[in-house]
């Protein structure tokens, strides 16, 4: 690259992806990969973990797959603490059980808010430590945050208090880090075609509703979003840290 | 998956181009494959960046223009026959006391940074709708804000007034703007080693103070700001408008 235009390489890099077989979490370990970056997987599913492995591998980057829950915090510490190099981590595991505040059933609450908050601050912190133990160049963390981390969204009371919770985390995180040269920031993407999201978008009244809501009029695709990513977690985005790329065609603009 | 910063055969204009965030960006976005027409007061200091962008075998074509002189920018825009990229970025500032401040600095100030955004923006988006292959070829803006557009500042009132507003603007247009497939954002980057900040840091305890608010601990560079336009100006943000991306080093996390 040449003098003003910084390259978005990851090459020699190691990138943690939490969420990785499915949805924006695939398809940021495709394009982490098709920039250099070797990859690992974290996922509960072995056959998606395999297929995923099978397109990276082509790629020539070095692939790993770790089959786990995000809430097992000790399995989790375990492995993470075992990696000779994290340089990026994608802190992207999350759900959502969209239900009217006046219904949300205790077990949902207590569902969402394990994944979304307590798993995403637990795993945030292992691979700072072991960022800083293990490379003292610093590295770069990336928070899968969402619209409904800045603004609010019919049955999303849960979802809404676990994401602004994150965007919360990530510039305490940003402060904190700073001095090992961490970089913390969050993507905030509006309804993505994933899996997850293909069952609400399912439903016409709602897929009127998010078209609606959005100015570019189109649903944002895991490449969107994964672009995002990988431009944070690139020394393109050296001076980015304790903020957001929205991702949302202009959905929070209005 | 991953979109690459790509901008052959596309088309921007550059406005403050000469020196400084503009000259970056300028440089930045030819070396990404734009034709780029470079905009500004000092006809000395456009040769030097047309010299630097035809190094690098990149295109440029210069014009100079006092940004406040809209009859002049008219016959330079007939000039263009296509345009798909504007980096909005011709501004200044003259730090001052909010009691003390001058009548006539603030009218400046807001003649530039706000008066001249605005009609810039205005006729350089009629230009871009009416681009034939439009819906195909997205059209981008990227006006350039600061981060005393997200938060105030000392002795930055009118500057923060200016910036604030032009955050507003960014927001509006991207609304309006998208059934057109022309997206809208800003950059705010934090103190940036250009000609009009190293003015400000002739005060050594006022660089140093600067410094003590950026977490990153160092001031921003030029590339760090214009990869940050390169990558809103290019296909990689293709689901990004109406928002800002915050180049701080977490100045405004805090």
């Amino acid at each position: 690259m040449g003098i003003f235009l910084k390259d978005i390489s990851l090459k020699n890099k190691t990138a943690i992806i939490t969420g990785a077989t499915k949805g924006i979490g695939r398809a940021t370990a495709i394009a982490i990969a098709q920039v250099g970056g070797n990859v690992i997987a974290v996922g509960r599913n072995q056959l998606e973990l395999d297929s995923l492995g099978k397109i990276i591998k082509k790629l020539k980057v070095k692939y790993t797959a770790f089959n786990c829950d995000v809430n097992d915090y000790n399995l989790m510490k375990s492995f993470i603490n075992n990696l000779k190099k994290i340089d990026i981590f994608v802190n992207n595991a999350g759900t959502n059980i969209p239900e009217p505040f006046l219904k949300v059933k205790k077990s949902s609450m207590e569902t969402v808010l394990n994944v979304n908050t307590k798993s995403v601050f637990n795993l945030a912190q292992l691979c700072a430590n072991q960022m800083i133990k293990a490379n003292k160049k610093g590295g770069s963390i990336i928070n899968t945050s969402s619209i409904f981390g800045l603004v609010a969204g019919q049955n999303r009371s849960v979802y809404s208090m676990t994401k602004f919770g994150v965007e919360g985390l990530t510039k305490g995180m940003a402060i904190d880090l700073a001095k090992f040269n961490i970089r913390v920031n969050s993507v905030c993407p509006n309804i993505v075609l994933t899996p997850r999201t293909k069952k609400y978008l399912d439903n016409k009244e709602y897929q009127k509703y998010v078209k609606a809501s959005t100015p570019l009029d189109r649903i944002a695709t895991g490449t969107d979003i994964a672009t995002a990513i990988t431009f944070l977690a690139s020394d393109a985005a050296s001076m980015i840290t304790g903020t957001s790329i929205v991702i949302d065609g202009g959905w929070t603009a209005i | 998956m991953f979109k690459k910063i790509n901008l052959r055969n596309r088309t921007a204009l550059v406005t403050g181009a000469g020196k400084g965030l503009g000259k970056a960006c300028a440089i930045a976005l030819a070396e990404a494959g734009a034709k780029v027409f470079i905009l500004s007061r000092t006809k000395s200091d456009l040769d030097k960046v047309d010299k630097i962008i035809k190094k690098t075998q990149g295109y440029s074509k210069s014009f100079v223009c006092d940004v406040t002189d809209l009859i002049s920018f008219k016959k330079i825009l007939k000039k263009i026959n296509k345009l798909d990229i504007l980096v909005n970025n011709a501004g200044t500032n003259i730090p001052e006391h909010f009691t003390k401040v001058k009548k006539e600095n603030m009218e400046y100030l807001t003649d530039l940074n706000m008066k001249a955004i605005f009609n810039i923006a205005q006729l350089c988006s009629q230009k871009m709708v009416k681009q034939k292959n439009r819906k195909k070829i997205a059209g981008s803006i990227i006006h350039m804000s600061s981060q005393l557009g997200k938060v105030g500042y000392g002795r930055r009132n009118v500057y923060n007034m200016n910036k604030f507003g032009v955050e507003g603007l960014a927001r509006a247009m991207a609304f309006e703007l998208a059934k057109y497939n022309i997206r809208v954002n800003t950059v705010c980057p934090t103190f940036v080693e250009t000609p009009m900040v190293k003015k400000f840091f002739k005060n050594k305890q006022f660089k140093k103070s600067v410094i003590k608010n950026i977490p990153l601990g160092r001031i921003a560079k030029e590339s760090d700001v214009a990869t940050a336009v390169a990558f809103l100006a290019a296909d990689s943000s293709a689901m990004i408008t109406g928002t800002s991306l915050v180049v701080d080093g977490g100045w405004t996390a805090q």
